[in-house]
């Protein structure tokens, strides 16, 4: 349909928004990053229920109160798989991946949350597989950064990680991780 | 203290698609409300109260949009809501609706709730607006994995998912996915997006909106068949913790649990006669079949297997071709209780279950931690009568 | 059928800051343990949970699901959220409460204003065919609702100016502002102009915060405490979104809340209200009747500090606060959102 001029109507109008949010960084994401940075994974140990969660968020939703640095502990560069997806990108303004990539979670030994959105190298794909025991794969310290390090979430291990690798050892069995498979 | 009973009087959806160009968001939600509010045989003008819900702004990129809308909602002087819950928000809206009844608060509340999402982009949406999103598929995919792990469930069973709602969908003249040829074979050899989750096991992206009129008991009258929401329930729970079981959500069953209890409800897979539920991606029909309690644990996949849940089935779910079909997201826990409500009315058209008298809608969002449910009926006593 | 009596029997405000260092979940649950701690019901006792905040100022999708870890929410619970100041959200929890199966509800609302700036923010909340476009920001809405006030002969600029006086100065007894102190009129004047006719101080302070308040129906609310605040009435309208179609000197919104919240049963003692513009003050003030004999904002209000998705629930507390003390005996609380006053809430509070 077009008008008396002959000009087709107007039936869709682009109006691109760029916004801007300066947040700084909780403090329990500062000491994440810098203990990241010198090749430390800190995690934090609730008082009242023991549990440790990682990364830190200074505060125990569980329990609901507030934990603070000296609640924080060391946890290990090393755990298991405990659920994957395999992303194929799709294509959207401000994508960044263009290959399929392994999305996994993984449960640091000395940790009770998981750390997600991991890649695991070293293997075809096929053989991931959850219980699979892992190991960090640690950037060279020249060349850690703070990537990932948002105040949405509580931390990223990207700017220091770059993946999982299998270690080799016996697969841990569904039923000690069953409840943490995100 | 008791309080009034809620009916569903009136009942409107626009027809969803990947992209609703021929209108703006003030049309679309209008397409809706004026279908509902002829349906009720009502004007806006008789609407006391307007509550609406949507998922996040980020995916039409308008900040609060209800307060935009007020005027294309006929709201102005009245009270105007927003409700956000994420994906269940449908659910809940109607839910924060039925209250405002029950309570003696307004006779006549107009439910709204939409998505416009071709105006932004829903994977960016999805991935809180940055690069290597995962989408909803790739969050929920670990647990769907872990399901099929435990259950034991054949690979199959997603695929009879996928096909059967789109199936159902032909019969709906509002769906967005139209997919005559749809087949197991074609469910499976479609590309992976999510491993293990096939591109045709998924929802799609669209535009829609729904809208329904509620009322008290006395508005009821004026229908000659109301559905009545005998009981509703929310529950939510944190979307990450050590000790979560994501698969089986304990926020779903307490949700169920307390719905069932709340409608009579003692044996939910004999006296329900229809569920919509909101099932995106395949897989979560044998899921939220077992995680509401409707099937014994490891045991709803093979309530899919056996055709239970087709429409000519013994308890068939998602009748209108369900999320699989149609996913504005924002509207579809909505269209979860309207076409549970169509199905009590006998308004249900080609996707009509015969005798219908108990349907049971359900909503879910975020990470799989946000439950609204709610039980209807096409009278007061449909559960025991 | 006779509405349930509810009342406030607990609250709390965060630290109200121009920049929080720490996380809006942290408000949240330092806010939400500190009201439950203050009410004395349990947390895994609340029947109903309600917050309200806004994913776009917050900053991304879903961002007010993180929240959720402040609530409590594990043993799941029965809970809501909406895309609005905490106020509604206790409206929503005193609906709730009105199906009289459950005796208590939490509320919470929040809030960073400083990682955004409101003028490349808000345009995103006009009409994104029409206003968004022109780039309709906050301040220049508030400055055409202000030229139109002066215009009608209702207010001059050195009435906005005395609203400001009034308020920073009651602010001096809050220790929880941003901004307080005493300021010379001709000094105000004597600024110049931000948006004209408005200048720097007619404007709301940029402000972090949070806030929780505790609801209980009468049986619960008179075992928890000697003093429950009632809620007596409480109501809320919109108007026309265009600023064009509105008489933007008026608020009849707001004047119709409080008629159906029952500002006639009764004369207040005490308001707060949401200005967050000086000359809104001025358009409440008529919209709500409140004559000279009313306290208005002995808190400072929301020039003090303005913690947007906060600001209308903290009116409440404030008002709240005075009744549970005995320094009024009949207060009213006001929220409000949009802009120019389009959304108004009213929440009228009484002692025992």
């Amino acid at each position: 349909m077009t008008d008396a001029t002959g000009a087709e109507p107007v039936q869709v109008m682009e109006h691109l928004v760029s916004l801007t949010y300066r947040e700084p960084l909780p403090p329990s994401t500062v000491r994440f990053g810098e203990a990241l940075i010198a090749g430390r994974i800190l995690g934090q140990k609730c008082p009242q229920c023991g549990r440790v969660f990682m990364p830190p968020k200074d505060f125990c939703p569980l329990d609901v109160i507030m934990l603070g640095p000296e609640h924080d502990v060391e946890v290990a560069d090393r755990g298991l798989v405990t659920g994957f997806t395999i992303i194929t990108p799709v294509r959207y303004y401000g994508q960044t991946k263009t290959e399929p990539f392994i999305y996994a979670s993984v449960l640091l030994d000395g940790a009770d949350s998981t750390l997600g959105g991991q890649d695991i190298t070293g293997l075809p794909v096929e053989q991931l597989r959850m219980g699979m025991r892992v190991q960090a794969v640690w950037k060279a310290q020249a060349d850690r950064d703070w990537e990932g390090m948002t105040t949405r979430g509580w931390g990223s291990v990207g700017g220091s990680i770059e993946s999982f690798t299998p270690t080799g050892e016996p697969d841990v069995p569904r039923e000690q991780f069953l409840e943490h498979i995100i | 203290m008791s309080s009034e009973p809620c009916a569903i009087i009136g009942i409107g959806q626009t027809k969803h698609s990947k992209a609703r160009v021929d209108v703006s968001e003030a049309g679309l939600v209008r397409e809706a409300a004026l279908r509902a509010l002829e349906d009720a045989q009502l004007t806006f003008k008789d609407i006391d109260a307007v509550v609406v819900g949507k998922a996040p702004d980020a995916f039409e990129g308008v900040m609060q949009p209800e307060l935009f809308l007020a005027d294309a909602l006929g709201a102005s002087g009245k009270p105007l809501l927003r409700v956000h819950t994420a994906g269940s928000v449908g659910g809940s809206t109607v839910i924060v609706g039925s209250h405002l009844v029950e309570a003696g608060i307004h006779e006549r509340v107009l439910v709204v709730a939409y998505e416009k999402q071709s105006d932004g982009n829903a994977q960016w949406g999805l991935g809180g607006g940055r690069g290597g999103s995962i989408g909803a598929g790739g969050a929920f995919a670990p647990f769907i994995r872990a399901y099929m792990e435990r259950s034991h469930a054949p690979e199959y069973i997603g695929w009879m998912v996928a096909v059967k709602d789109r199936l159902n969908a032909l019969k709906n003249p509002y769906a967005h996915l139209r997919i005559e040829d749809i087949s197991l074979e074609k469910v499976k050899e479609s590309p992976m997006l999510w491993d293990p989750l096939h591109f045709l096991e998924s929802c799609p992206s669209s535009d829609g909106a729904c809208a329904m009129v509620l009322t008290n008991a006395a508005g009821a009258r004026s229908v000659p068949n109301p559905a009545w929401i005998l009981a509703s329930a929310v529950r939510s729970e944190m979307g990450q913790f050590p000790g979560r079981d994501a698969v089986r959500p304990r926020a779903g069953v307490e949700c169920a649990h307390d719905v069932y209890e709340r409608a009579g409800i003692t044996n939910p897979r004999q006296q329900i006669d229809v569920a919509e539920i909101y099932v995106p991606f395949s897989w979560y029909e044998p899921m939220w079949l077992e995680g509401h309690d409707i099937a014994e644990l490891g045991e709803g996949w093979k309530m899919t297997d056996r055709g239970d849940t087709e429409i000519t089935g013994s308890f068939p779910v998602n009748p209108s071709g369900g999320v699989l079909s149609s996913n504005p997201i924002g509207a579809s826990g909505m269209l979860r209780m309207a076409e549970a409500a169509l199905q009590v009315r006998g308004a249900a058209g080609e996707h009509q279950v015969d005798g219908a008298r108990v349907s049971l809608g359900q909503a879910y969002g975020g990470n799989a931690q946000y439950f609204a449910m709610a039980v209807m009926g096409a009278s007061l006593d449909a559960v025991s009568g | 059928m006779a509405p349930v009596d509810i009342a406030i029997v607990g609250w709390s405000q965060s630290s109200l800051v121009s920049a929080a260092p720490v996380s809006e979940p942290h408000l949240c649950l330092q806010t939400v343990t500190a009201a439950i701690a203050h009410s004395g019901v349990g947390l895994r006792e609340i029947g109903f949970t309600c917050s309200g905040s806004c994913d776009y100022l917050s900053g991304g999708p879903f961002v007010f699901v993180a929240n959720l870890e402040a609530a409590g929410a594990w043993p799941p619970i029965s809970e809501s959220h909406v895309e609005m100041d905490g106020a509604w959200a206790l409206y929503e929890a005193w609906v709730r409460l009105q199906e009289g199966d459950i005796d208590t509800a939490l509320v919470f609302g929040s809030g960073k204003s400083s990682p955004s700036d409101r003028a490349q923010l808000y345009p995103q909340q006009m009409d994104p065919y029409y206003l968004a476009p022109l780039g309709a920001d906050p301040d220049s809405l508030a400055a055409i609702q202000a030229r139109a006030l002066i215009d009608s002969g209702k207010a001059t600029e050195r009435d906005f100016a005395e609203v400001v006086q009034r308020s920073l100065r009651n602010a001096k007894s809050n220790p929880n502002v941003v901004q307080s102190g005493d300021f010379d009129i001709d000094a105000l004047l004597a600024a110049g102009y931000v948006n004209s006719p408005l200048r720097p101080h007619d404007l709301p302070p940029v402000t972090d915060g949070a806030a929780a308040v505790v609801l209980a129906t009468a049986d619960r609310a008179r075992q928890l405490t000697d003093r429950p605040v009632w809620i007596r009435g409480i109501d809320h309208r919109i108007e026309p979104h265009y600023p064009g179609v509105r008489d933007l000197t008026s608020s009849p919104s707001a004047a119709l809340a409080a008629r159906k919240a029952g500002i006639g049963d009764g004369a207040v003692d005490i308001a707060e209200i949401s200005a967050v513009y000086s000359p809104q003050e001025i358009i409440l003030r008529e919209a709500l009747g409140l004559g000279d004999s009313v306290a208005v904002n002995p808190s400072g209000g929301a020039l003090a500090a303005n913690p947007v998705m906060a600001t209308g629930l903290i009116r409440i507390i404030e008002a709240a606060r005075r009744v549970a003390d005995g320094s009024a005996r009949r207060v009213l609380a006001h929220a409000a959102g949009g802009q120019c006053l389009q959304q108004n809430l009213v929440c009228i509070m009484e002692a025992e």
